[in-house]
């Protein structure tokens, strides 16, 4: 495309010679290879993954029924500790969210051509992300059925707004924007993809189906022109909003005057630890998926050392935040902020979250240091399960363990989350992996136009034929 | 498409190369000879597609521009409406009217609004969804999403796509079919 | 009402309608009684034993009626608005609108038909208008005594209890029991049925039995026939006894209280050579040692207590001290200026130890004497006796000992004679003959009528003392006795342990719901007026005595205007027609001029003091061992108000227990047992506590302050009577308790149960973490302008730097405002309740309470500072603090919760859509959450208790302290009709209005006149977490406590 070929086919790719694409593959090989898994009957492996999936769903369901028959009351929430569960997850799913946008808007400015055989699959991973995020600031309220609209900015006989102070209408905001543009910009850069399989397509059902996505794409060059900006532009602006919205999620604590939430480090921290964790989620998937759904062609060692390599930089950062927040504790003085520091956190009742996220996040990163780590599928893979785990615990932290133990010692009081609390979480987890099995089966898991203009650039780069880009 | 008995079907002559280059070749040539209606048909964007078909600067960007400027200010007319016009109240003892809170969701609308308009502008500008089109008829031109590198060129009234097809056959090594649009 | 319903009333409010006006009978002819005929016929017979009373009379049922609008009186036939019983099912709205029609005639029709005229507090009946509250003055008392009451009623129904501005021990507050008497008025589990051996009767037949039991026992002169009562000050009562008691010269009457204490009468009974009783004057006292007595947490007198000593706490003025010597912590001890923890049995020890010090100063000889004749018994640090002793001496004449109920003669008598050396007689303390009918009425003065039950000497037993079954010493075995009562009439307020064993149950009429007088502990004499007819048709023990005088036909309203209509000319000042005075009596709430004088000529015997007091210790417990002690609990006080949701989950004052008691122990025993502590200190070991042949399981609880081996243990709990809030809630102390010691003893085998116990605790932390929110200096600190703690005032209501121009209210004609002086709260908690009842705040239940999810706006948190051991202790009261840039507010998303023009921070509840990130950015954390659906279970007779002008908030709504909104904008509209503005002191907030201490101010800052105003600007004014730049509109008066330069530590 026009961006990458002007400037990178004059220089090497900085990848090479370990290639991004392995093996001898024309256009059509491509084609065949990569969609392949979906014209293939799914295998035994995925659908004990997609029974899983379900099961988990169900979990969900029963959870959300039990929440909005019985009543909040039926999570662990108590008065201190007013956000638990929902918020965490909340929080977590989106930071995971974040990945898929990094991957595909920000590496797509940065002319990172290995982000081709993965952006579609992290992308993906966004959108049913933010889906399993949105659920729970609906659910978590006390009267949902009026949390629904009630922060939307529309006359109500009410007579009254949204009070457009509170970082939770930002928040609406924010995450709402967030979807919309994640799923444009997939289903832009799905469009040409499901062209190819609308063409390819043996049975006239699919035909028509793909067909109808497809929105009777032609590949005609007056559309590349407008589509390549088109797409350009997206990703332009997905990456501030990426940005934008975890630092807004992060001012829904900023603002307030919690110790151990009032703290200006939390934007660009937890940026950082979004992706970090997304990062980590998106190994976690794609290592199992390559083997499963035979992409080790496209989705190279090279990709997967390079995530473990963002993993490890954005680990320091959150390492960073850490040290960050505990020394303006110590150096702002305040009583309350050192007690939520160095002595609830370090020395509370939920001491050990503490410690499994400082684990978690700030040790384990940092076994990427090393080569054999970082192209270890085993090593990685528990390694990036980690660090997913350390990330909830840090939201765990920065949640319930602050709230549960503030300013006057008279309202101290535990928090324990309960089983419906339990199904609802490990029933998102449900729901992401539903959502994704079924983009797995249904959906080219990698950008194959892409892949095919890439290998065309590389061809060409490789038999020097420089000149042809220039014209 | 049809217009009772008055259906003049659209005529095309359709050119399938081995490569991309073979066709912007030819692409360039026939435009040089006088030919209006071109159109290539690839798998992936090919580089100087633009120049060849002798297109103009992209006009997304500037429709973008708008919706994200449009959003901005949207936003802050909406919150000074509601906090300040319609209904202040005294809250925590806050400014009424304070700019700072206001910029995380203009910065918001403004991203919704751009990134809204360039996809529904850019669906606009593609005229799609546009379930049929005459270059489907083509036998092989299924292989455009595939493999396939196709120029399309529609025939004006008045000529002959027979010419054109020679004329293009002239031209480089290439498979050429005629299609007719036909009337559903 | 049919009597067979769980809850009649839960789903069919017409059905309630009509029983509310049950003065003839209640529901004839309910759509949807169930039919039994047992149930019919009880009923048509109640219908015809009260419309026998009727027909002499024509009643009006309605004002409508009085007035004789036919078209009202109609519907008041119905007693109901027209289509009520029609509708299949209500909404909770028109459910409400439809009860209060009900009710309002219901009320009305049954308080103030023409010849049973209650006289309103403020105005008259006939002023009634619909949604304004009338005002009625009647009494209520625990002990024998009775506290001035004024109910504030709505459309016939009782809705919120306050005390009595002109009543000698109320001043217009109340304790925590007043607060709560509405649940047990709108109690479902109350006694509704009349029965004989689990048969229905109606009280026609019931009376035509007694008349025949009476007519047997008068051929004997009643040889067989015995009462057991309450103890009981009420001129009525008194008067029925000398009646019965001439009819049956051989009868006798027992009053009876597990909680009444003998050693006062005994002790004094020693010193003076009679019965006399002890009466206590706080404000002439400067210094106030109490002997294990509990005297502002408890008793009749504690909240006259509370206001007086309250009234000796302002450093301005020359302040009291207060010495406390007690086991464990209580309001009183909380309240101590230096506290001793010394075993309940060796406050004895103390006594003496105090006397035989004070004797060796000059002029006080005969102490010394009276404490050779303890034979050397002795307890207590030297030191602090010494210490005690001096300050004592240099207050002669404005000093007072107390010594406590549990405590015996001999300390009884030790102290009397403490205070007559001390000339504290005539001033601080002073002695008058007995109020109450019997001198002794505590667990001792059972054990004889145990006896004659025993030996079969007793026929027919009233009862209309308080479940004897349950709160008997376990040693007299009293409910197996009861059964063997061939006639056992059981006077019973529900069917509890002793309605079980005994032949008759008489459903009792609720105080509220009866005729009747009581008096004040100074003798004054109130005129107790219902409120309401009784809801399930009850009866007062007035008439079930008058049974036994052939009155039982006579409507306790006409025995007692009978009675003093005779009376009238005995008191001073009442002359007139007697209609006139009666009017007064009864709308006034006292009776002026009736109170009696205390005894002139009395001589302390200190040589009968000497020689008693060995044989009186020789009695007393002793020996070696872990002792138990028993406490009246402060929320259950003997199990009577054990069915109360508001007081089982009302926060214990000290040790912050819900729904449960606890065997309290100190830190240094629970370590010798071995006693686990898991959670957040809120899960403990349990206990097996063995006493002489009787054990209990029971759970830990440590409490810092408690004396070494010793378990203080509260009474009231382990019900199992079919009561369904209280039973299955703690344990029953009383098992272990035996006659001969009813109130402590030593030699107790204690040891590990298996098994944790997890209390519902309000608060697990013990410690202020040095944050200080609750400031406590010594006089002295406080005095020096350069001290530490007057820096940490100055510091904390400093003006703070701030972004933005504060909001000004100065233009406002009101800016509303409060300030809680910590000197003055004692902790007792009446505030607490107070709150729930006037806010319709709902009660959560035991399990939420430990999710952390309590309800109560207003809390008390309780902190311990200094050596666990033997901490130094101080309350604070804790609801909204109003602040002005309230840090609630601007993180609500949908404007749930903003700022008046007042400075209110108010929540709108209909607005929340219950985020409660307004909670977790409140740094007081006084916002609450409804969790679950708290209030639509509400059983209908419930509700008719509720604030009709409180909203009653819904599932996933936040709530909070209001100010009590709803009484400020009654009050505007009163002043606005009036057209003037809210004058200072005449609009109380429910917790202000009920604090017996004075300790809350509330009102207008911006009139400088204000007491509030006043308050704020005090030296011992700050702002709770004032550093956060919030500008809370309530603020703290930092506690000074008075030390004595001799024991003042560092």
């Amino acid at each position: 495309m026009a961006s990458t070929a002007t400037s990178a086919s004059t220089t090497r790719d900085p990848l090479e010679p370990i290639p991004l694409i392995q093996g001898v593959q024309t256009d059509e090989s491509l084609n065949t290879s990569l969609l392949d898994h979906v014209w293939r009957s799914p295998g035994k492996g995925w659908w004990t993954l997609f029974g899983l999936a379900l099961a988990g769903l169900g979990l969900l369901v029963i959870g959300v029924t039990v929440t909005l028959w019985k009543g909040i009351g039926m999570w662990g929430n108590n008065i201190p500790v007013g956000w638990a569960f929902g918020i965490i997850n909340f929080v977590w799913w989106i930071g995971i969210g974040h990945a898929g946008t990094l991957i595909s808007a920000i590496l797509l400015l940065l002319q990172q051509k290995w982000r081709t055989s993965i952006n579609r699959f992290a992308e993906a991973m966004t959108l049913f992300a933010v889906i399993c995020a949105l659920l729970f600031p609906l659910i978590h309220t006390g009267r949902p059925w009026f949390a629904a609209y009630w922060l939307m900015p529309y006359p109500s006989v009410q007579g009254i707004w949204p009070q457009f102070k509170s970082p939770l209408v930002w928040d609406v905001f924010a995450v709402s924007t967030y979807f919309t543009i994640s799923l444009l910009f997939w289903f832009l850069g799905l469009i040409p993809d499901l062209a190819s399989l609308r063409d390819s397509s043996k049975k006239p059902l699919q035909k028509t189906i793909y067909g109808m996505l497809a929105l009777g794409w032609r590949g005609s060059g007056r559309h590349w022109a407008e589509y390549k900006w088109a797409y350009l532009l997206l990703a332009g602006l997905s990456t501030p909003l990426v940005l934008s919205v975890h630092t807004i999620v992060s001012f829904d604590f900023a603002v307030s005057i919690l110790p151990g939430w009032h703290t200006t480090v939390f934007p660009p921290y937890f940026v950082a630890g979004a992706v970090f964790s997304g990062f980590a989620m998106v190994v976690t998937w794609m290592v199992p998926a390559r083997q499963f759904l035979g992409l080790k062609h496209v989705v190279t060692m090279k990709h997967l050392e390079n995530m473990n390599k963002v993993i490890l930089a954005t680990g320091l950062m959150v390492s960073y935040g850490y040290a960050m927040e505990h020394f303006i504790a110590w150096y702002s003085g305040s009583q309350y902020e050192f007690d939520e520091f160095f002595q609830v956190r370090m020395r509370g009742p939920m001491a050990p979250v503490y410690w499994l996220m400082m684990f978690c996040n700030v040790v384990v990163p940092n076994i990427f240091w090393f080569k054999k780590a970082r192209t270890n599928l085993l090593i990685m893979w528990v390694a990036a399960l980690l660090v997913n785990v350390g990330m909830w615990c840090e939201r765990f932290n920065i949640i319930a363990t602050s709230l549960h133990r503030d300013f006057l010692p008279s309202k101290w009081e535990l928090y324990a989350p309960t089983w419906v609390d339990w199904s609802i979480y490990i029933g998102t987890i449900g729901l992401f992996s539903t959502l994704f099995l079924l983009f797995l089966k249904f959906v080219p898991a990698v950008a194959v136009t892409e892949v095919k203009e890439l290998r065309h650039e590389l061809a060409h780069q490789a038999h020097g034929h420089a000149e042809e880009a220039h014209g | 498409m049809s217009h009772g008995g008055g259906f003049e079907p659209r005529r095309y002559v359709i050119g399938q190369f081995a490569g991309p280059e073979a066709m912007l070749d030819a692409t360039r040539k026939m435009r040089e000879r006088g030919h209006k209606k071109l159109d290539t048909h690839t798998p992936y964007p090919v580089h100087g597609i633009e120049e060849a078909l002798g297109l103009g600067r992209a006009k997304i960007p500037t429709i973008v521009l708008c919706g994200a400027i449009t959003g901005a200010c949207l936003a802050y007319a909406l919150i000074y409406f509601m906090n300040v016009v319609d209904f202040p109240i005294n809250v925590a003892n806050r400014p009424i009217h304070s700019a700072p809170a206001n910029i995380p969701i203009m910065f918001e609308l403004s991203v919704l609004l751009g990134g809204t308009s360039s996809f529904f502008g850019l669906m606009a500008l593609m005229r799609l969804p546009e379930p049929y089109h005459p270059v489907f008829e083509a036998e092989s031109f299924w292989r455009a999403s595939i493999d396939g590198f196709f120029l399309s060129i529609e025939v004006p009234k008045g000529q002959s796509p027979e010419a054109v097809a020679a004329e293009l056959k002239s031209l480089s090594e290439v498979s050429v079919e005629i299609v007719e649009e036909s009337e559903r | 009402m049919s009597s067979h319903d769980q809850d009649p009333l839960q789903d069919h409010p017409e059905d309630h309608a009509r029983s509310t006006p049950s003065g003839n009978g209640a529901s004839s002819g309910s759509p949807r009684r169930i039919s039994l005929p047992i149930v019919d016929e009880a009923l048509a017979a109640t219908e015809a034993a009260s419309g026998a009373v009727r027909e002499q009379r024509k009643y009006w049922r309605s004002i409508a009626e009085k007035e004789g609008s036919p078209k009202l009186a109609a519907a008041a036939q119905r007693e109901f608005p027209p289509g009520a019983s029609e509708l299949p099912e209500v909404s909770r709205r028109s459910f409400m609108k439809l009860f209060g029609g009900g009710a309002a005639a219901a009320g009305l029709a049954a308080c103030h038909p023409s010849d049973e005229q209650a006289i309103p507090f403020v105005r008259r009946p006939e002023e009634v208008t619909p949604g304004n509250a009338l005002h009625f003055a009647t009494a209520y008392g625990v002990e024998g005594y009775g506290l001035g009451l004024v109910v504030e009623s709505h459309e016939g129904r009782p809705t919120k209890i306050e005390g009595n501005p002109d009543h000698h021990d109320s001043l217009g507050a109340t304790g925590r029991y007043e607060q709560a008497l509405l649940q047990g008025l709108y109690d479902n589990d109350r006694a509704k049925q009349l029965k004989h051996k689990d048969e229905p009767l109606s009280w026609h037949t019931f009376l035509s039995q007694m008349a025949t039991l009476s007519g047997r026992h008068a051929a004997d002169g009643g040889a067989k026939l015995r009462f057991l009562t309450e103890p009981t000050a009420s001129p009525l009562q008194l008067e029925l006894r000398k009646r019965i008691l001439e009819k049956f010269p051989k009868a006798k009457f027992t009053s009876y209280s597990s909680i009444a204490g003998d050693g006062a009468a005994d002790g004094l009974r020693l010193a003076y050579g009679k019965y006399v009783e002890a009466r206590h004057e706080l404000t002439r006292a400067s210094v106030i040692v109490s002997l294990d007595a509990d005297f502002l947490g408890e008793g009749p007198e504690s909240v006259r207590a509370m206001r007086q000593f309250a009234g000796g706490r302002l450093p301005g003025a020359p302040m009291n001290r207060l010495y406390v010597v007690e086991p464990a912590l209580t309001v009183t001890g909380m309240s101590a200026d230096h506290r001793l923890r010394l075993r309940a049995g060796d406050v004895a020890g103390f006594a003496l130890a105090l006397a035989a010090e004070l004797g060796r100063r000059p002029g006080f000889a005969q102490l010394a004497g009276i404490a050779s004749g303890g034979h050397g018994v002795t307890a207590g640090d030297p030191k602090w006796i010494s210490a005690v002793a001096s300050d004592l001496i240099k207050h002669r004449g404005q000093s007072l000992l107390i010594a406590g109920r549990r405590q015996s003669a001999a300390v009884h008598a030790v102290v009397a004679a403490l205070n007559a050396a001390l000339d504290n007689v005539g001033t601080t303390v002073t002695y008058a003959t007995p109020l109450l009918a019997d001198p002794l009425s505590g667990p001792k003065a059972l054990a004889p009528l145990a006896e004659e039950i025993a030996a079969g000497q007793v026929d027919t037993l009233v009862i209309t003392a308080y479940n004897p079954a349950y709160t008997a010493p376990a040693d007299l075995k009293f409910d197996k006795l009861l059964a063997r009562v061939p006639n056992a009439i059981y006077w019973a307020a529900y069917e509890d342990e002793t309605a079980a064993v005994s032949s008759y149950v008489v459903p009792a009429a609720h105080a509220l719901e009866s005729w009747g007088d009581a008096r004040a502990t100074d003798g004054t004499i109130s005129l107790v007026q219902p409120l309401i007819a009784p809801l399930w048709g009850g009866h007062t023990d007035i008439e079930i005595l008058g049974a036994f005088l052939g009155e039982g036909d006579l409507s306790a309203y006409e025995v007692l205007r009978r009675s003093w209509a005779a009376k009238q000319a005995s008191v001073p000042g009442a002359t007139g027609e007697f209609d006139q005075v009666w009017e007064k009596w009864v709308g006034d709430g006292v009776i002026v001029g009736t109170e009696t004088s205390p005894e002139a000529a009395l001589t302390l015997d200190a040589a009968a003091i000497q020689q008693g007091l060995g044989a009186l210790l020789a009695a007393g417990p002793k020996g070696a061992g872990v002792e138990i002690a028993f406490v009246p609990d402060y929320k259950v006080v003997d199990g009577r108000f054990a069915n109360s949701a508001w007081l089982q989950e009302l926060p214990d004052p000290v040790h912050k227990i819900t729904w449960d008691n606890a065997a309290l122990i100190s830190p240094a025993m629970a370590k010798s047992l071995g006693v686990e502590v898991e959670r957040d200190n809120d899960k403990f070991s349990v206990l097996v506590i063995e006493y002489k042949d009787r054990r209990v399981h029971a759970p830990a609880l440590i409490a810092p302050g408690h004396a070494d081996d010793s378990i203080t243990l509260a009474l009231g709990y382990g019900r199992t009577g079919a009561e369904s809030v209280a039973s299955g809630v703690g344990f029953n102390a009383g098992v272990l308790r035996g006659s001969d010691a009813p109130w402590f003893d030593r030699g107790a085998q204690v040891s590990l149960a298996t098994g944790m116990h997890l209390f519902g605790l309000t608060q697990n932390h013990w410690s202020m973490e040095n944050r200080e929110p609750a400031i406590a200096t010594s006089l002295a600190d406080f005095q020096n302008p350069r001290s530490e703690a007057r820096e940490l005032l100055e510091e904390r209501r400093a003006a703070l730097p701030t972004i933005h121009e504060p909001h000004d209210y100065s233009k406002e004609q009101y800016k509303w405002g409060m300030a809680i002086d910590l000197g003055k709260c004692t902790g007792c908690s009446a505030c607490i309740v107070a709150c729930q009842s006037e806010n319709n705040i709902p009660t959560v239940g035991r399990d939420q309470v430990v999710r952390g999810r309590e309800m109560q706006w207003l809390r008390v948190d309780r902190y311990y500072s200094g050596e666990l051991e033997d901490p130094e202790v101080i309350v604070q009261p804790l609801a909204c603090v109003h602040c002005e840039t309230a840090p609630c507010e601007y993180v609500c998303p949908v404007n749930a919760t903003v700022h008046s023009d007042e400075g209110l921070n108010e929540m709108v509840y209909n607005r929340c859509v219950g985020t409660r990130y307004c909670s977790n950015n409140c740094p007081y954390k006084v916002r609450r959450f409804n969790f679950l659906d708290f209030t639509s279970e509400t059983p209908a007779v419930r509700r008719l208790g509720m604030n009709p002008e409180v909203t009653v908030r819904s599932r996933g709504v936040m709530e909070k302290c209001t100010y009590c909104v709803q009484r400020i904008e009654r009050k505007r509209i009163d002043t606005r009709v009036a057209g003037r503005l809210i004058e200072d002191g005449e609009l109380k907030t429910a917790c202000q209005q009920s604090c017996p201490a004075g300790a809350i101010e509330f009102g207008n800052l911006n009139d400088l006149k204000s007491r509030v105003t006043k308050a704020q600007a005090d030296e011992r004014r700050y702002d709770l977490l004032h550093e956060l730049g919030t500008r809370p509109r309530t603020a703290y008066l930092a506690r000074v406590r008075n030390l004595n330069p001799e024991l003042a530590k560092g």
